[in-house]
């Protein structure tokens, strides 16, 4: 007897059908990672957020209450310092700062319950993005439609004043199963150091706070990213006895490396520093320091660097380039925000030849879009050659000066521009000399002065053999006041330079 | 039966069409505010080990038990790099060190009375910065500082901080009051000397 079958095969493939399909959707709708189309992100006038909570194992800002759409921000307190000359055992003090990602529009609203006075006007900086803010019951708001740092301050004045960096969405983040992947999420965090090898990604997590030191030594291609901060704030300074220098991210004799969206603060000495490397790029690494020979991105005898939209608060030089074993070339600053507490802005120097090699060189080094929000002791922009190198090629375009408040030591090396090829404290060459050729400053904008006065700058060379020649200052508005000669720039030139001109 | 189920089939298909469709083109936005993300952070009483970095010291090289004769004791060397020096080498501490200004390099201990010894150990510090090298090492015993035997050839050493960056010397029990080491290769890129945080030596 022929008996129909239950089910027909074409049923059968049909439920299989049924059932595959609605895995496939079930997958779309509920796996992160899921394919997407490209044009399904935040529908037109959508903003997309992202802020992070701070370690349950710490206290925010007392100081500050920060909200950006509504939603309130974990404040951390950083070490900065308002003394502007050197001392060995000053001591910081702090200023909150704090970080979101976005895309589209925030609204940003602060309160300053820890400025123990009223707030009753407020500056957001760069002056020049033109942010006016409401100030309104001891409330300031304002609205940012473009990632970026943002700096406050109250009442006319840099104490407390509050930095917000406000990042684009991450892309790129990687995979926390690659077994070259350090994946360290949100949370406090804390070991002796990290060192990083041939090929491995280290990724902080927006919310993670790392107590620890990063090593990129003898090493190609590798990557540092996330959102977080590195702390060295259980560190004592380096220079108080017993301690020593534990540099967040130090760079040495490596190649291909890339460092982005990070946050370096209370370092216990210099923060990012890179030694005979080559091929590194920074992108949206944000410094804060405020203790002793605190330096930003700080590169000795390396080729190929480049640093983008960073932002570095320092108390010592913010920019520096110098020659510790070999020469210096191809390093390229862009779209960098500078406050600048101790020392200078951008610095080639002093040590130019500290590891007595044969024909030191410092070359084809570009500052571009920098704007240099305060700088409060030395000159924003200086060549210091006091070793014996030769130092050319090397050009400043569209500066931005909003504050340049420099006092100087004892009245000394406050000028705006400094280029000298003199001994220094910071020699190692001292019976030769080398020579400064073909700089140039394209587009320089002072806002601001200590005095309301323009500033001097100075130019000196040494000897008939060891000149500064070939600088080409162009475009410089000081006070308002267009400079066109070396007389409005209140500039000296000693006899050992040749064809310095103001345009 | 068959009608119902090709029904029900059908129907499925067509909900799970639509639905991977509405997903795939972000019609469906996740529950709360519109493209609000609030990355929450872990239940923390402390600052923790970073989980992706395993506590190495499972891994370390042990250390011969006992007491550490050489800790504080006489200890001298040749000339030493920069601020390096060698008391540095028995003051209990591996986050100080000595470094020889080249090669070789003797260090002797003295530990004021003759012992029956079995090891010496070798520690740098222990931090992932102390990358790994390789020294090579000899070790000799005397009674008077004069005549020494030795009791391990010089010997390639690993030093990694995957091992904790320490070695152990072991060698037939014998009678010493004088420890020599000798330091003839370092494959650190750093130095051009030997290094060694604590040199310990054990009954």
């Amino acid at each position: 007897m022929n008996r129909k079958p239950a089910l027909s095969a074409k049923l059968i493939c049909l439920g299989v059908l049924a059932v595959l399909l609605l895995a496939a959707a079930l997958c779309l709708l509920f796996v992160p990672g899921a394919p997407r189309h490209a044009a399904s992100g935040p529908a037109e006038g959508q903003t997309l957020l992202t802020i992070y909570e701070g370690p349950r194992t710490m206290t925010g800002s007392q100081t500050a209450v920060i909200r950006a759409n509504g939603h309130e921000l974990f404040v951390y307190d950083v070490m900065v310092n308002h003394e502007h000359i050197w001392k060995a055992d000053s001591e910081p003090s702090s200023t909150p700062m704090t970080y979101f990602d976005f895309l589209g529009s925030v609204s940003l609203e602060i309160e300053m319950p820890g400025l123990n006075k009223p707030v009753e006007s407020a500056a957001v900086l760069p002056a020049a993005w033109g942010i006016v803010p409401e100030v309104e019951d001891g409330r300031v708001r304002f609205t940012i439609t473009e990632p970026g740092a943002y700096t406050v301050v109250f009442n006319g004045s840099v104490n407390k004043a509050v930095h917000i960096f406000a990042n684009p969405p991450e892309t790129d983040v990687p995979d926390p199963d690659d077994p070259d992947v350090y994946y360290i999420g949100p949370g406090e965090w804390t070991m002796d150091a990290i060192a990083l090898q041939d090929g491995q990604t280290l990724y902080l997590s927006g919310g993670a706070v790392l107590h620890s030191i990063v090593s990129v030594a003898n090493a190609d291609n590798v990557r540092i990213c996330g959102r977080g901060m590195i702390d060295g704030s259980d560190y004592p300074a380096w220079n108080r006895p017993g301690s020593y220098a534990r540099v967040p991210i130090d760079i040495n004799h490596s190649k291909n490396v890339t460092a982005e969206g990070i946050i370096l603060v209370n370092s216990n000495c210099w923060n990012f520093n890179s030694f005979s490397s080559s091929h590194v790029r920074i992108d949206n690494v944000k410094i804060i320091s405020g203790r002793q020979n605190g330096d930003g991105f700080t590169f000795q005898s390396c080729t190929d660097h480049e640093v983008t939209n960073c932002f570095a608060r320092t108390w010592d030089d913010s920019l520096v380039i110098k020659n510790y074993s070999g020469s210096s070339r191809g390093i390229r600053f862009r779209n960098v925000q500078i406050w600048t507490d101790l020392a200078q802005s951008m610095e080639i120097g002093y040590e130019t030849d500290k590891g007595l090699t044969l024909d030191p060189e410092i070359s084809d080094v570009l500052f571009e879009d920098i704007t240099v929000l305060y700088n409060f002791h030395k000159p924003v922009i200086s060549i210091h050659n006091s070793d014996d190198a030769f130092v050319h090629d090397i050009t400043y375009r569209n500066i931005v000066v909003e504050n340049a408040m420099m006092q100087g030591d004892n009245g000394n090396n406050k000028e705006l521009i400094e280029m000298t090829l003199q001994n220094s404290g910071w020699s190692t060459v001292t019976d030769e000399f080398g020579s400064i050729d073909s700089v140039l400053i394209e587009g320089l904008t002072v806002v601001n002065t200590a005095d309301g006065k323009v500033p001097a700058s100075r130019f000196s060379g040494q000897g008939p053999e060891n000149r500064i020649t070939n600088v080409t200052i162009k475009n410089v508005t000081i006070l308002g006041q267009p400079i066109r000669d070396l007389d409005a720039l209140r500039a000296s030139v000693n006899e050992y330079c040749e064809n310095i001109t103001v345009e | 039966m068959n009608k119902l189920l090709t029904i029900i089939f059908s129907a499925l298909i067509v909900l799970s069409l639509l639905l991977g469709a509405g997903a795939f083109f972000g019609l469906f936005q996740p529950k709360g505010e519109p493209g609000l993300t609030i990355v929450t952070a872990p239940d923390q009483t402390k600052a923790q080990r970073p989980p992706c970095f395993p506590d190495p010291e499972a891994n370390y090289i042990p250390m011969p038990e006992g007491e550490n004769l050489a800790l504080g004791k006489s200890v001298v060397s040749g000339v030493h790099n920069d601020v390096y020096v060698i008391e540095n080498v028995n003051d209990g501490k591996t986050d100080t060190y000595w470094e020889s200004k080249g090669f070789p390099a003797e260090v002797t201990v003295d530990l004021g009375e003759s012992r029956r010894l079995t090891a010496v150990a070798v520690r740098l510090n222990p931090s992932a910065i102390w990358e790994p090298r390789t020294q090579e090492i000899a070790v000799a015993l005397s009674a008077d500082g004069t005549s020494y035997s030795e009791v391990s050839a010089a010997v390639k050493y690993d030093f990694d901080p995957a091992t904790g960056n320490r070695i152990r010397i072991d060698f037939p029990a014998a009678e010493g009051r004088f420890v020599k080491l000798t330091f003839t290769l370092n494959t650190s890129s750093r130095t051009g000397g030997a290094q060694a945080a604590e040199i310990e030596i054990y009954e």
